[in-house]
């Protein structure tokens, strides 16, 4: 019976072709614009690393005098200072952890036949790779003892290794990153993410960097940041050192904690770390705060995804409930011209529910028509997106679930459009229209 | 077959109350061909719309082929239709986006039958009003005759036991109404019972039984052909060959 009413929903369309059309574009511009924007805030709110996101956490330290806060909503900084980075990363725990910051250099192979170009880099420890499951083309990240040891070693991303080294494989080769030299011990796959979650510090949707080199080589080049530097005491930085001994905040750190136990020791250690340091003589404070957040905590807390994005997305439900409305009026008087003809039906034996049915399946036919049509329209609104901005470029794209979110959306809107008209037709008594047909 | 006892109708509106039946009580057997005669706004339609059960009625008991309709849900109500009772228009009420085919099937689809079955009965009921040839036709490519054999056709697609003719000739010339009219008393003879109401009285002398409706009563009732009366009720069991009003 579902065929049969597919085929007189069919019927129906071709012979109302104007308002049919018309049912369908509104749907379809209600759907366009409100996959559009609900595409965008899916990407941008979506978990970057969903199998991971619960384990990989982010600590934050209030290591500052008594009465200095920070601009966020519980008082804690964004980021840390180049010593607590560097001492978190050597405490005696048994678990993977990496300090990193975002820099960039001038790329080239020191041969008048490459020409340079500056491009970011990321200071990172071995630990990162594994941490975010980087896959790795050629090689794999260096060493412990070489990051320790002899730590001018790089590994470079597919596009680096493409458009210095014709994609093949550069493991063993030189590299040079402004005049020094660096081996490379590994090429990973591009980082095509949509959300820098790693570093939300530096723009939340900026590309990945695409040269990797260890955080030992910060002091040995002075290398400074492409990321923010923030700091509650006023302090002299005249040499890099300074800065390196400074309370300068600049650097982003990660671990990696399996489970609640780890959670909570890490806590304890982070609890001690900061009561030692202030032992220590670096601030002077009696209560010690530290957070410790996991991957979507942290894109929460950072406020990834605007207040502005939501109002977007609920604008654009609150236009598609616009076309439903039209759609209703439109689905009203075409159900209503057709009542003579259901009572005829209804004198023939159908139940009210299978006119319901009948009408419901045409608004469904419509509705699909209309998704279909909308994912088209929203493909042109992304693309209208991309446009503006090429952080846009990862952003504004519908995934797998959107593309099937669009029709179901579109069903259910038509289906809502639909319910009174089709309820009111059900209604017919037809008694009324056999006479007067 | 059909029993109605004392059956009312009244439609209300803010300050009027019309009744169109009132103590309406008839009994019509198995088989039977009855003419219902009466002038225009009568309840002769009204009658048919509560034997077809297209209407509820406000009062009095009514049961088709032994089923106590009175408390029927829609549903139900719908199902019997479908299934004991066919149709037939005075303006056809073809379907005019399907074809003859088409609209021959509309009962058998919501009556779940097979396509199989569906197409061996809508042929067979084809055949029958001689139209197997236009099964693909629309019905607006067809003479208003041709539409009332499909309408026939459609009605009697569902093998019902109770046919109900509201003016089945009244939109055709003489010499199609004379056709349809044969095709009738055809299908009567074959077993079906058929009421139907007509405003021609030659049409209606040539059906076994006539009632006529005066003012939602059955005023009287006609025997032609010299048949014996069966299938009145108490009240109405004196053949009389003069329409008179009686109290039913």
């Amino acid at each position: 019976m579902l065929l049969h009413y597919i085929n007189l929903s069919w019927r129906s369309v071709k012979n109302t072709p104007v308002i049919s059309f018309l049912m369908v574009f509104a749907i379809a511009i209600g759907i366009g614009i409100t996959m559009t924007s609900f595409s965008v805030y899916h990407m941008m709110s979506m978990d970057p690393i969903p199998h991971k996101s619960s384990k990989i956490h982010y600590p934050q330290l209030k290591l500052m005098d008594e009465g200095h806060g920070w601009s966020s909503s519980d008082n804690l900084p964004y980021q840390l200072s180049y010593q607590d980075s560097v001492n978190l990363y050597h405490a005696d725990m048994d678990l993977l952890s990496s300090p990193s910051f975002r820099t960039g250099f001038s790329v080239h192979l020191n041969t008048p036949d490459v020409k340079p170009r500056m491009e970011p880099a990321r200071l990172v420890n071995t630990e990162f790779f594994q941490i975010f499951e980087r896959p790795f083309i050629y090689g794999q990240a260096w060493s412990r003892d070489a990051q320790d040891d002899k730590p001018y070693v790089a590994v470079i991303t597919k596009d680096i290794n493409d458009r210095f080294f014709n994609g093949e494989n550069s493991v063993g080769k030189e590299i040079y990153l402004d005049n020094k030299s660096y081996r490379i011990v590994g090429v990973t796959e591009n980082w095509e993410h949509h959300l820098k979650y790693y570093d939300v510090n530096n723009g939340a949707f900026n590309e990945a960097e695409s040269i990797y080199i260890p955080f030992a080589i910060a002091p040995l080049e002075e290398v400074g940041t492409w990321g923010n530097t923030n700091g509650w005491k006023n302090e002299a930085l005249r040499t890099y050192q300074d800065l390196l001994r400074s309370e300068q905040l600049w650097t982003q750190f990660w671990v990696l904690l399996e489970n609640e136990e780890q959670k909570e020791a890490y806590g304890n250690f982070l609890m001690a770390y900061m009561e030692d340091q202030n032992a220590r003589g670096r601030f002077q404070r009696e209560t010690f705060e530290y957070g410790l957040r996991n991957v979507n905590e942290w894109m929460e807390y950072n406020e990834v995804v605007s207040e502005d994005n939501r109002i977007l997305v609920a604008l654009s439900f609150m236009f598609l409930m616009v076309c439903v409305a039209n759609i209703l009026g439109l689905l009203l008087a075409k159900f209503l011209k057709r009542a003579p003809e259901v009572g005829v039906r209804r004198a023939l034996g159908a139940s009210k529910r299978q006119i319901f049915l009948q009408h419901i399946v045409e608004v469904s036919v419509i509705g699909f028509a209309g998704g279909v049509l909308g994912i088209a329209i929203a493909q042109l609104g992304l693309w209208g997106v991309r446009t503006t901005n090429s952080y846009y470029n990862t952003l504004a794209t519908m995934d797998g679930s959107m593309l099937l979110a669009a029709p179901a959306l579109s069903l259910i809107a038509s289906f809502i459009a639909g319910l009174y008209p089709a309820w009111l037709v059900c209604k017919t008594q037809p008694a009324i229209y056999l006479k007067s047909q | 077959m059909l029993k109605m006892q004392k059956i009312s109708k009244v439609y209300q509106t803010d300050s009027v109350q019309t009744h169109a039946l009132r103590d309406f009580s008839l009994d019509v057997n198995e088989g039977e061909f009855i003419a219902v005669t009466g002038p225009s706004g009568s309840g002769k339609t009204t009658f048919l719309n509560m034997a077809g059960l297209l209407e509820p009625f406000t009062s009095g008991q009514y049961t088709l082929d032994g089923i106590d309709v009175g408390d029927l849900s829609d549903n139900r109500r719908a199902d019997l239709r479908n299934q004991k009772i066919g149709f037939i228009f005075q303006g056809f009420n073809l379907i005019p986006d399907l074809n003859i085919f088409e609209n021959v099937e509309v009962p058998l689809r919501y009556r779940g039958v097979s396509a199989k079955d569906r197409k061996r009965r809508i042929d067979e009921c084809l055949e029958q009003v001689g139209l197997v040839s236009r099964a693909k036709h629309l019905p607006q490519q067809l003479s208003g005759g041709q539409q009332q054999r499909v309408a026939i056709a459609r009605a009697l697609a569902g093998n019902p036991r109770f046919l109900l003719a509201d003016e089945p000739t009244g939109n055709l010339d003489t010499l199609m109404a004379r056709q349809v009219m044969e095709l009738l008393e055809e299908i009567n003879r074959n077993g079906a019972t058929i009421v139907m109401v007509t405003h021609d009285p030659e049409l209606a002398r040539r059906a076994p039984r006539n009632i006529q409706v005066v003012d939602g009563q059955l005023a009287d009732f006609t025997l032609y052909q010299g048949k014996p009366e069966t299938g009145v009720s108490s009240s109405n069991t004196t053949p009389n060959t003069t329409p008179k009003t009686a109290e039913v």
